[in-house]
């Protein structure tokens, strides 16, 4: 009977101290009057950081910009806030596929083309409202210990062939993760009349390994999956792949047929900080340095022809446009497609999963 | 509500504690009921704090699942329609139906033994079962990962020593989600059977031996409908809890381990369907709704888990 | 007897396995922590602190640690009183539509997270509640307090409540016997509720990555945000000192009761029931 009344005692005097604090908290900082503001948002993690501090910080200082960073990326909740009216968001990374939605529905805002130079970035890259922020490479991922550099798939074909390279295979759960690009190609479909996809022929070349196939869900998980051998084969991204290798685990890549994809940029509508946004947009398809320097940390592949020249030596055979790559590439994710496709492929290769 | 199903007589005539808390003298005569009473005021507060923080939120994400894209029951015959969405929901069912069982019969005795136990070994048993509380989902999951892996902890300690030659499938399987779901659901077994055991008195088990019964009957008779309260609390919280668990078995299950939670999730930030996702949620919600008003047909609720006379 | 002994026996074989299946984690979870590389690994190849060290020297994970810390209690607290209230009513007293209250009680964990957390971020961006200590309470609030009714119900139900007449015919007030007959025996299902009630808020991730941003953020929504990418080592080491945390408390907890007891038993002092931890 004390013993419970001292509890709840030292409960309500602790809950009236939080309590007390907790009038205090919450809520944001009001910014200096005048001072410019910008919240980016990305996937998040220590790659957020080292993108933000590479390629944003540099220009805030300059610019007298108040930086805040949010993440991640989240698709419900930038379509949420942009039908609410209430946009915290300022400059948020996206796939592609989410980028030409987002535009099409009045999402997105377009690209100030007095400010942007979009003839500085690959033109396929780049949408009305979204410009690219980094490429990156769907490849033949395999565990070092059980394949080696001599031996492992050098084709998707190869990555399809049990027999000849046994062992479960990795992909990604979303519909977009080069699944079935890849399986395409390994059918023998011609990389530059992959689109409009044919399911059917996919699904038919994925029955083959079906019962081998382990599905990830995540960065992390593809690293572990890899790097432990339990799918010596994997159809990795490429930056997962460089960072696990130079942290000295069991994981490398092949380069040949590989697929390229890439991340855009997009302003949500409604956003009060749209013209920095734009600001820094435009400074940012101007300075290849900045963009090298990202690319430099992290293994991820930048996004003008111009940043190649600042690429150090031994990360440029990790990335997707440098010329040892580059003319190993067998075609680029067609993100129209994808806009149009995904919600019904998406089904469909959850019912193909689920039998 | 229920229907008023006789109980087992053999339960009514072994409990010596009267299951009717009020005293036969006390048992006023059935007068007109007041619609609300003192005591029925009490769940004023929290129904009030419901419908603005819960229901008023979510009303107006579910009725989307009527209106968006379009207008229409365009959501619903896409679910009935597609074999896969009404495949994972049963299985959500029978999952957490699964996990259920396993903490339940392995609660059971965990919390029977920390009420026979001294303080030491009780609080040694207590700390054990919050654990898995205190581990958060991320790491936790990771964590069965690699154990459970084929090249993980388990497989290795078990090939080094022998035992096996052939790595045992306990990952991306429905092994894995059971040992993965049951290990976190068994805290929310244990503690609610343990208070309710502790409450016991065990004096009657004894006198019940002492009056010729075996320990068996004794315990069968005496002591397990005692502790029905909190076995049916466990089991509710349990089944209750697991039907929306969707990241453990995600990552230790496979292909055909997929709960409803996932599929909800990978429409709702995903694909973006929001009506979709909302007409998941409806039939998830239906269908509990129903299970547990057939359970309670069955069953009367209303003595395992209270209600007015 | 002998029987009696072996089914003990047998019951503590089987306990103690479950025990072990409980904790097995942790004895992958701490190591973990402690290893120097830069992907959970386990074995760890090469040791260091820097995970722990990671964690102290960043201000957003303490941030989010004491927000997180701020949020549960009050969550808890708000959870215990409106659940307890509710659940004294649902079991003793008469009102409209029982059916209905039950499953509204019930419904918050009914719903898939994700649907919650959508639509309270929704309705929450209206009134400026995103990112704020009392948007994280009122939401964790409504996650939790099923389990307070639960549990608190079932105790409730096995209470006699000659116990609290008889008080009254001692003359105590109706809140007096209440307060002083009925509270402390429902104690320990409350206080289970109360765990429950701050494990779930503590815990839930769904929501909080909805209502979390710069200017608020919880701990689990830290922990989840790069997942996408790789995952920080420093969650294994957030992970190992929870772990130790609460060992600590109930360690101490337990020690307490311990040596009160023996001192206690020394003087031939009647000791209190042990109550729950």
């Amino acid at each position: 009977m004390r013993h419970t009344r001292h509890v709840v005692s030292a409960a309500i005097v602790a809950a009236g101290m939080l309590g007390v604090a907790a009038c205090g908290g919450g809520g944001g900082p009001a910014g200096a009057a005048g001072a410019k503001e910008l919240t980016v948002v990305m996937w998040g993690g220590e790659d957020q950081k080292t993108h933000v501090r590479d390629a944003i910080e540099p220009w805030a200082k300059q610019n007298n910009v108040n930086l805040k960073q949010d993440e991640p990326s989240d698709y419900a909740k930038f379509q949420t806030q942009v039908e609410s009216g209430k946009v915290s968001w300022d400059l948020v990374e996206v796939e592609p596929h989410f980028a030409t939605k987002a535009c099409k529905n009045g999402w997105a805002e377009k690209l100030d083309k007095t400010k942007i130079d979009t003839s500085l970035v690959k033109a396929e890259l780049t949408g009305e409202c979204a410009v690219p922020v980094l490429e990156y490479a769907f490849t033949i991922g395999y565990n070092s210990d059980v394949y080696s550099a001599e031996n492992h798939p050098r084709t998707w074909a190869e990555f399809f062939d049990t027999q000849k390279f046994p062992g479960k295979r990795g992909f990604w759960k979303d519909a977009t993760g080069a699944i079935f690009e890849a399986a395409l190609i390994a059918d023998g479909v011609a990389p530059d009349q992959l689109y409009p996809l044919d399911l059917d022929r996919a699904f038919r070349k994925l029955d083959t390994i079906k019962k081998d196939i382990v599905w990830y869900d995540s960065g992390a998980m593809q690293q572990e999956l890899v790097s432990s051998g339990e799918t010596p084969l994997i159809q990795a991204w490429n930056g997962r792949i460089y960072r696990a290798a130079t942290a000295g685990r069991p994981a490398a890549q092949e380069w040949n047929q590989h697929i390229l994809s890439y991340d855009q940029l997009v302003i949500p509508h409604g956003s009060e900080n749209a013209t920095t946004a734009q600001d820094w947009i435009g400074w940012y398809l101007k300075n290849p340095e900045a963009q090298a320097a990202y690319s430099n940390d992290t293994g991820y592949g930048p996004v003008s022809d111009a940043a190649m020249q600042h690429i150090k030596p031994e990360v440029a055979t990790e990335l997707p446009s440098s010329p040892q790559n580059a003319g190993k590439r067998s075609t680029i994710m067609n993100y129209t497609y994808w806009e149009q496709n995904y919600e019904d492929v998406t089904q469909r290769l959850e019912e193909w999963r689920a039998r | 509500m229920a229907r008023q199903v006789t109980v087992p007589s053999t339960r009514e005539r072994a409990s010596a504690h009267d299951a009717d808390p009020a005293p036969a003298a006390a048992r006023t005569p059935r007068r007109a009921r007041s619609l609300l009473d003192g005591w029925g005021f009490l769940v004023v507060p929290l129904v009030a704090f419901l419908l603005v923080v819960f229901v008023l939120p979510l009303a107006f994400v579910l009725t989307q699942s009527f209106t968006e894209p379009e207008p229409g029951l365009q959501n619903y015959t896409d679910f009935f329609g597609s074999p896969v969405y009404l495949d994972v929901l049963a299985n959500t069912f029978w999952i957490a139906g699964m996990v259920t069982v396993a903490t339940v019969a392995l609660g059971f005795p965990y919390a029977y033994l920390m009420t026979l136990a001294g303080p030491f070994w009780r609080g040694v048993l207590m700390v054990a079962v919050l654990v898995p509380f205190w581990t958060s989902l991320l790491i936790r999951t990771f964590a069965w990962v690699l154990m459970l892996s084929d090249t993980g902890v388990i497989n290795t300690v078990l090939r080094d020593i022998g035992v096996i030659t052939e790595p045992l499938p306990l990952l991306r399987n429905l092994t894995g989600v059971l040992i993965g779901m049951s290990q976190v659901m068994l805290p929310f077994a244990v503690l609610p059977m343990y208070a309710t055991m502790r409450g016991v008195d065990r004096r009657l088990v004894q006198a019940a031996e002492g009056l010729g019964a075996t320990p068996l009957q004794a315990f069968w008779r005496v002591y397990a409908p005692l502790t029905a309260p909190g076995v049916a609390a466990a089991t509710l919280l349990v089944f209750v809890a697991s039907l929306g668990f969707y990241v453990t078995p995600a990552l230790l299950g496979g292909p055909g381990d997929v709960m409803i939670g996932e599929l909800i999730a990978k429409q709702l930030s995903g694909v973006l369907r929001w009506g979709f996702a909302s007409a998941l949620a409806v039939a998830l919600l239906v269908v509990t709704g129903l299970l547990l008003a057939l359970v309670a047909r069955f069953v009367d609720l209303r003595r395992m888990l209270g209600g007015a006379r | 007897m002998t029987s009696r002994r072996i089914v003990r026996g047998l019951l503590g074989v089987l306990v103690g396995l479950t025990a072990v299946y409980l904790v097995a984690p942790v004895f992958i979870v701490v190591p973990m922590s402690f290893s120097d590389s830069l992907f959970l690994k386990f074995p760890p190849t090469s040791w260091s602190t820097r995970w722990f060290e990671s964690y102290f020297g960043d201000d957003e994970w303490i941030a989010s640690t004491l927000a997180s810390l701020q949020i549960g209690v009050l969550v808890t607290i708000l959870s215990v009183v409106l659940g307890t209230l509710a659940a004294l009513g649902m079991v003793r007293g008469n009102y409209p539509l029982r059916g209905a209250v039950a499953g509204l009680v019930l419904a918050p964990v009914l719903v898939p997270y994700v649907i919650i957390g959508l639509a309270v971020y929704a309705m929450f961006l209206q009134v400026g509640l995103t990112e704020t200590t009392l948007g994280f309470v009122l939401v964790h609030t409504a996650l939790a307090v099923p389990y307070v009714v639960i549990n608190v119900s079932a105790a409730l139900f096995s209470f006699d409540r000659r116990l609290e007449l008889a008080a009254m015919n001692l003359g105590a007030g109706p809140v007096s016997a209440f307060l002083r007959v009925t509270l402390p025996l429902i104690a320990p299902s409350m206080l289970t509720g109360a765990l429950f009630a701050f494990i779930t808020s503590f815990d839930e991730v769904v929501t909080a990555v909805f209502l979390s941003g710069p200017d608020l953020t919880t701990l689990p929504a830290k922990m989840w945000s790069g997942v996408r990418v790789q995952i920080d080592p420093t969650v294994a080491a957030v992970s190992s000192m929870l772990l130790l945390v609460t060992l600590a408390l109930f360690g101490g907890a337990g020690i307490t009761r311990f040596v009160r007891s023996r001192s206690a038993a020394r003087r031939n002092e009647p000791t209190t029931v042990s109550e729950a931890p």
